[in-house]
């Protein structure tokens, strides 16, 4: 992987984790605080908290293809510095068990990161049917010669 | 070994002639290239020397500096380094999709994601080689035609 490949993965990797915790956020937020009050900065928190989480992944950086242990341990590697640096912004709410609170951000952060890895996934099939389909029409216009 | 080219007219067949005062592994390199550009490669199998069409060739490889030729069913040893046969097959639709590995797009049937960021690719023969990622640009220009 050339360095201008992972800086545009992480890149990625950030909008993905933007969208999904704006989304955990409304049902954590749901869940524990229903009744707090927002104020327009709030926005900001879900940009910085996956920046936050996109920029320690970046050690996982790899020139050479990894073989498939190699790329899940650096799956896990990631994952658990994005739990570590979540846990470590986020602090649960007055009158909450702190514990079931981080049990539940735990969780939130694991079904986010899933979440945005399917979606690059999902990216990445989209981008196998159109070369599938443009090698199609190659191998048909060779066929036509 | 001297070389001589004399330019013919159109009218008469061209003929590579060589004369030499034994048939080297150098004069039959100089034959498999010519026959190459001519999309025939020739590759050994049990001891035996076999003219290969490039149109049957699904994949070439590269393991421990030999050349393997792969076509439908057979597996022929050929003696032309990767680089060399790169540079003949491209406008054959050859393209380099790993370190070690030339493949005929013409024999691919479909392109799948693999688990770790790089492509698979499905032969026709049912067979699936990996696409690794810093080839995949090289993949999208040759699929564009550019």
């Amino acid at each position: 992987m050339t360095l201008k490949e992972f800086i545009l993965s992480r890149l990625q990797l950030f909008f993905f984790l933007v969208t999904l915790i704006l989304f955990a956020s409304f049902i954590l937020g749901s869940v524990f605080t229903p009744d707090m009050e927002l104020h327009y900065y709030h926005l900001l928190s879900p940009i910085i908290l996956a920046a936050a989480c996109v920029l320690p992944t970046c050690v996982t950086f790899y020139r050479k293809t990894p073989s498939l242990l190699q790329y899940i341990i650096r799956l896990l590697l990631e994952l658990s510095m994005i739990e570590a640096i979540v846990m470590l912004l986020i602090t649960p709410p007055e009158n909450s068990d702190r514990l079931t609170f981080y049990i539940t951000l735990g969780i939130s952060v694991f079904i986010i990161y899933v979440l945005a890895e399917i979606m690059m996934w999902f990216q990445q099939y989209q981008q196998s049917k159109k070369l599938t389909s443009q090698l199609k029409k190659l191998q048909e216009r060779e066929n036509q010669c | 070994m001297q070389t001589k080219i004399t330019k013919i007219d159109r009218s008469k067949p061209e003929l590579l002639e060589i004369h030499c005062h034994c048939i080297s592994d150098e004069v039959r390199e100089i034959v498999a290239f010519v026959r190459s550009r001519q999309g025939q490669l020739t590759g050994t199998a049990d001891d035996r020397i076999y003219e290969i069409a490039v149109g049957d060739i699904f994949y070439i490889e590269s393991v421990d500096n030999k050349g393997f030729i792969y076509t439908q069913s057979n597996v022929f040893e050929t003696r032309q380094k990767l680089y060399e046969l790169e540079v003949i097959l491209s406008e054959k639709h050859f393209l380099r999709i790993s370190k070690s590995m030339l493949l005929n797009l013409m024999k691919v049937n479909s392109i799948k994601p693999a688990l770790n960021g790089r492509f698979i690719a499905v032969l026709f023969s049912g067979e699936q080689v990996v696409i690794s990622r810093k080839y995949v640009p090289m993949l999208k220009k040759a699929l564009k035609g550019e």
